[in-house]
């Protein structure tokens, strides 16, 4: 926490009421990473440039049609930090040379999937973070690559089936650990964020707002279409993912990790997994005692290590 | 050519019901085409899949605009435009919908020249994008009208397509699909392959000449934010969420808050509003709403209720 700065958001009800993202979007009913995004976007504002990387959220901004009430621009998959380093410098110099008025700034935010932040992105995101860009980073995890079917990716956990790990036993990789790579880099900020806990989400979206420098957001973000679970689940399956300790919610700030919520007694991590299609085979046709047991040991010995 | 249509929702298995299909032409010595249209499909929104299958080479492509036969797996989607289940139908194409009404009801209603048969719908189900095994059912039924493929191959290219779900699933699937062929068999043959489109036999339609648009007016820059509005995306729910304002306890928006959609707003009063034009019916509400102020019923006996209310 950075001394001196206010912290507006205490409860559920210091959440905003109205919405700035616009309704009528192409994201499925129930998307986690939508969650994620429009309750950023109701904190950072609509003094935004988004800058989104091929994904899922690609066809949030279909011409004529768009959510945004600011700029956006498209890229592939590989460069929407190298996108958002062009943005970024165009204003700073139009903003210098007095053709953009001051007041006229706005925040360049990256989207992108866990495909583009995991993997082939990961280059132009260091190289940026090397330059010390001034700029936002979404990374909407959904574990795998989500608008073309689920294949897997490197954000995949380990046992999920995906469209390109269909065996019985599932991916058999781990989950790359990104918030560690990121903060190796010592930007300004990174944490790991998730929709379903809203309050924690709006406290690192305002702290990040009083910094500059690259600040890195990872939201885990629980996909009915690709886990394979009912819509209405969403949020349930997100308040799971803390509390079994799957998702720990963390943060980093000068060279320091912080858990923002370390769960006191943690669920057994199979609570999280049996609502989830894609580790219907640690359960069924019969119970995979030690599959779930390595998993659990995992999560365990992640949880051993950490004291704040 | 066979040149046939599968419309359904997201969720219904309707890729996979082309798919099963396909792969049943091809067992039958023909070249097949199958493809689910592309784009942004998701559950609940109308989708549709197609099957190309002749003897010779399949050279046609894209999507089906006058199909032989056009299968519908959820009746709700036929009068939706956006669905565009009507598309090209004409007195040769056979219409397959999945329904309690008749076909002379369908046929009144519709006035049009196609075939209409009905593919009995089963018990009543809740919720439209959970219709369990209609992709089966709707494969099974556009084989048996074929009357090409056997329903022993029928049954190989289920085995194939669905293999990897299971034996257990496999079996429930063949069960149904297996009803769904048996009923059609009245009909066997009815649509019929048309002809090949010859380029010599090409009419040139009557164009409506257009003059060529400057790029700032047919595709003008749009200095406007969330225009996403006008996209109705409430056509997508099967299931609605309606709020009891008697038990909503004017709680701090924990619906509004966590809806992905952000398709609920909060009045002057703090009281939540369910922007139905774009609630796609996730019900992250229903399962989140702290007193359970929010219950969903099927969208189809909502618009009923609708309808009813404003005849009388």
């Amino acid at each position: 926490m950075i001394e001196g700065t206010p912290v507006h958001f205490h409860r559920m009800k210091d959440m905003p009421s109205s919405h700035l993202l616009g309704t009528g979007t192409p994201m499925c009913a129930g998307c986690g990473g939508l969650e994620t995004l429009h309750n950023m976007y109701d904190i950072l504002g609509e003094k935004t440039v988004f800058v989104n990387a091929a994904g899922c959220m690609t066809l949030l901004s279909v011409y004529p049609f768009t959510p945004f009430r600011g700029g956006w621009l498209y890229t592939s998959m590989a460069s929407a930090p190298a996108g958002a380093q062009g943005v970024r410098d165009a204003m700073d110099i139009m903003i210098k040379k007095k053709k953009l008025p001051e007041d006229e700034n706005m925040e360049v935010v990256v989207v992108t999937g866990d495909g583009s932040a995991y993997g082939m992105g990961m280059s132009a995101t260091s190289g940026a973070m090397d330059r010390n860009l001034n700029f936002i980073y979404l990374c909407y995890d959904n574990e795998g690559y989500g608008n073309t079917g689920q294949q897997y990716s490197a954000a995949t956990p380990h046992a999920a089936i995906t469209s390109t790990s269909k065996g019985s036993h599932g991916y058999p990789g781990f989950k790359k650990d990104l918030f560690s790579i990121w903060a190796a880099h010592h930007p300004a900020y990174v944490a790991t964020i998730i929709g379903a806990e809203p309050l924690d989400l709006a406290k690192k979206i305002e702290k990040l707002q009083g910094m500059t420098g690259p600040r890195m957001l990872i939201s885990l973000a629980p996909c009915p279409t690709g886990w394979d679970y009912d819509p209405q689940l969403s949020v349930e399956i997100g308040h799971l993912a803390v509390q079994t300790g799957v998702w720990p919610l963390k943060e980093y700030i000068n060279g320091k990790v912080t858990h923002t919520k370390i769960p006191k007694q943690r669920k057994p991590v199979e609570e999280y997994l049996k609502l989830q299609g894609r580790f219907k085979h640690l359960f069924y046709p019969q119970r995979d005692e030690q599959g779930i047991a390595e998993i659990q040991a995992r999560i365990d010995a992640y949880w051993d290590n950490v004291t704040e | 050519m066979f040149r046939i249509r599968f419309h359904g929702r997201g969720g219904q298995g309707m890729k996979t019901a082309s798919r099963i299909l396909g792969t049943a032409f091809f067992i039958e010595g023909y070249e097949v085409q199958d493809a689910p249209r592309y784009g942004a499909e998701r559950r609940g929104a109308p989708i549709f899949a197609y099957v190309r299958a002749d003897k010779v080479a399949v050279n046609e492509r894209g999507i089906i605009s006058h199909p032989d036969l056009v299968v519908v797996s959820d009746d709700t989607l036929v009068g939706m435009p956006a669905a565009g289940v009507m598309q090209g139908i004409d007195q040769n194409t056979v219409l397959l919908i999945n329904s309690h009404e008749t076909a002379d009801t369908w046929q009144q209603r519709l006035n049009t020249q196609a075939k209409i048969i009905i593919l009995p719908a089963q018990e009543e189900i809740e919720d439209r994008a959970e219709l369990p095994y209609i992709g089966s059912q709707c494969a099974a039924a556009a084989a048996a009208l074929s009357h090409v493929i056997s329903k022993q191959t029928f049954t190989q290219a289920l085995t194939e397509e669905l293999q990897h779900l299971g034996d257990e699933v496999v079996k429930q699937n063949l069960a149904v699909a297996s009803t769904a062929f048996d009923a059609m068999a009245p009909h066997s043959g009815i649509v019929k392959e048309s002809a090949l489109p010859s380029a010599t036999d090409y009419i040139k339609p009557e164009w409506i000449e257009l003059p060529f648009e400057k790029a700032e007016i047919s595709a003008p820059a749009i200095h406007s934010g969330a225009t996403s509005v006008k996209v109705r995306t409430g056509l997508w729910r099967t299931m609605r969420p309606v709020i009891n304002y008697e038990k909503c306890s004017g709680c701090w928006w924990i619906c509004s808050t966590y809806c992905p959609d952000g398709a609920i707003n909060v009045t002057d009063d703090k009281l939540p509003d369910i922007d139905y034009d774009h609630c796609k019916g996730c019900l992250v509400c229903v399962a989140q709403c702290p007193p359970h102020a929010i219950e969903s019923i099927p969208e189809h006996i909502a618009k009923e209720k609708e309808l009813a209310g404003a005849k009388s």
